[in-house]
């Protein structure tokens, strides 16, 4: 029988620290809901339904993909050829689960998973907005937003990956996957050397959201994404090229 | 071309997707409202985005899901505009969530002066005791 805990064995922590103090900013984004339902454009209860969609959403799933397929050869196949049935192994649905049951304005239902090669490297970007597969890889960072990035890298891929610190060798090809009205791309990129013998778990561990996006390569060691600063463009594009 | 092309094309020729011109309101918070790093530096909080965030998300992608009032295309058009101009100062998210209710006012959506009246209101409701 469990012993009964008592005061203090409950393994509870002193409570985190909390913003002790309301915001113009929160009160905007209330004010701006609260009118918005009372002028009949969204339900109270459609509110819900979204949040509580935005809440499931995170990374994990498409790490795990990853993870999956760098062990699995025939779930590897899968995954690059019918992304949206792999992703129901690691519990995304991207038909069903949304709160439209047939995707939404943003998350489109057809996942497509670019396999990187010694000689092909993938990344992905949404010149047009900012598309992204959020089903499986949760809210898009600031800087996959912004212009800057959006339209540099279907220009100069290979600098801008330099400057996210991944300098590829000249006879990598780079392939630039920019998302669209029906797709959305992760990347399934090469498991690196020096994971021999490593579980599912220790290996989704190394599959970050930038390795993901395409911008990094997985390395052992390195489980966090590199902070990076937001720049607006110094020389804006003016032609079309 | 692209849509994004298109857009900077317009921009280069005076035309813009959405009408620029500062909105009192929002210049006002602009100005003065306080952004989420400064205050989980100020209060020792480690939570990246506000807890808001996530409303704001669903917000968006409510306008435009249910009854395309707001159609995510154009919302994201118009709030890279104003993150270029009016709004460039600002951190994410408070510049999406400044940039969505300048598109809503600019609509028509929203009044300007009935959002600062129910602004006024939910701050008494969270600060009443």
């Amino acid at each position: 029988m469990a012993k009964k805990p008592t005061e203090g064995e409950h393994g509870h922590r002193p409570p985190a620290p909390m913003v002790d103090e309301v915001s113009d900013f929160e009160v905007l984004e209330m004010a701006v809901r609260e009118l918005a339902i009372e002028k009949g454009l969204f339900s109270a209860e459609d509110h819900r339904r979204w949040t509580e969609y935005m809440d499931t959403l995170g990374p994990l799933p498409a790490a795990r993909l990853v993870a999956k397929a760098w062990l699995d050869p025939a779930y590897k196949k899968l995954a690059v050829t019918d992304g949206v049935k792999a992703s129901l192994q690691v519990g995304i649905d991207w038909v069903n689960s949304m709160p439209t049951n047939f995707g939404t304005p943003s998350d489109y239902c057809n996942l497509r998973v670019l396999e990187d090669t010694p000689k092909l490297k993938h990344v992905v970007v949404c010149t047009l907005c900012s598309c992204y597969p959020r089903p499986i890889l949760g809210q898009s960072p600031e800087w996959y937003r912004t212009p800057n990035y959006r339209r540099r890298l279907v220009r100069w891929p290979r600098q801008v990956l330099a400057e996210f610190g991944l300098q590829l060798p000249p006879d990598v090809d780079v392939r630039v996957e920019d998302s669209n009205q029906k797709s959305r791309f992760i990347v399934l990129p090469m498991r690196p050397a020096g994971t021999e013998g490593w579980t599912e778990d220790q290996l989704a561990e190394i599959v970050t959201r930038d390795c993901l996006i395409g911008v990094a390569v997985p390395k052992p060691g390195v489980t966090a994404n590199a902070k990076r600063p937001v720049h607006p463009a110094v020389h804006p594009v003016h032609h079309d090229h | 071309m692209n849509a994004s092309s298109k857009n900077d094309t317009n921009a280069e020729n005076g035309e813009h997707m959405v009408d620029l011109t500062p909105i009192a309101l929002l210049e006002t918070i602009r100005s003065h409202g306080r952004v989420w790093g400064e205050l989980a530096a100020q209060y020792g909080v480690t939570n990246p985005d506000p807890p808001w965030k996530v409303n704001l998300e669903a917000t968006c992608d409510a306008l435009s899901a249910e009854a395309c009032a707001l159609p995510l295309l154009e919302r994201r058009s118009e709030e890279d505009e104003l993150s270029a101009s009016l709004y460039s100062n600002v951190p994410f998210p408070e510049r999406q969530l400044l940039a969505l209710a300048h598109s809503m006012i600019k609509r028509g959506l929203v009044d300007e002066k009935e959002l600062a009246s129910r602004m006024k209101q939910v701050h008494d409701r969270l600060t009443s005791a």
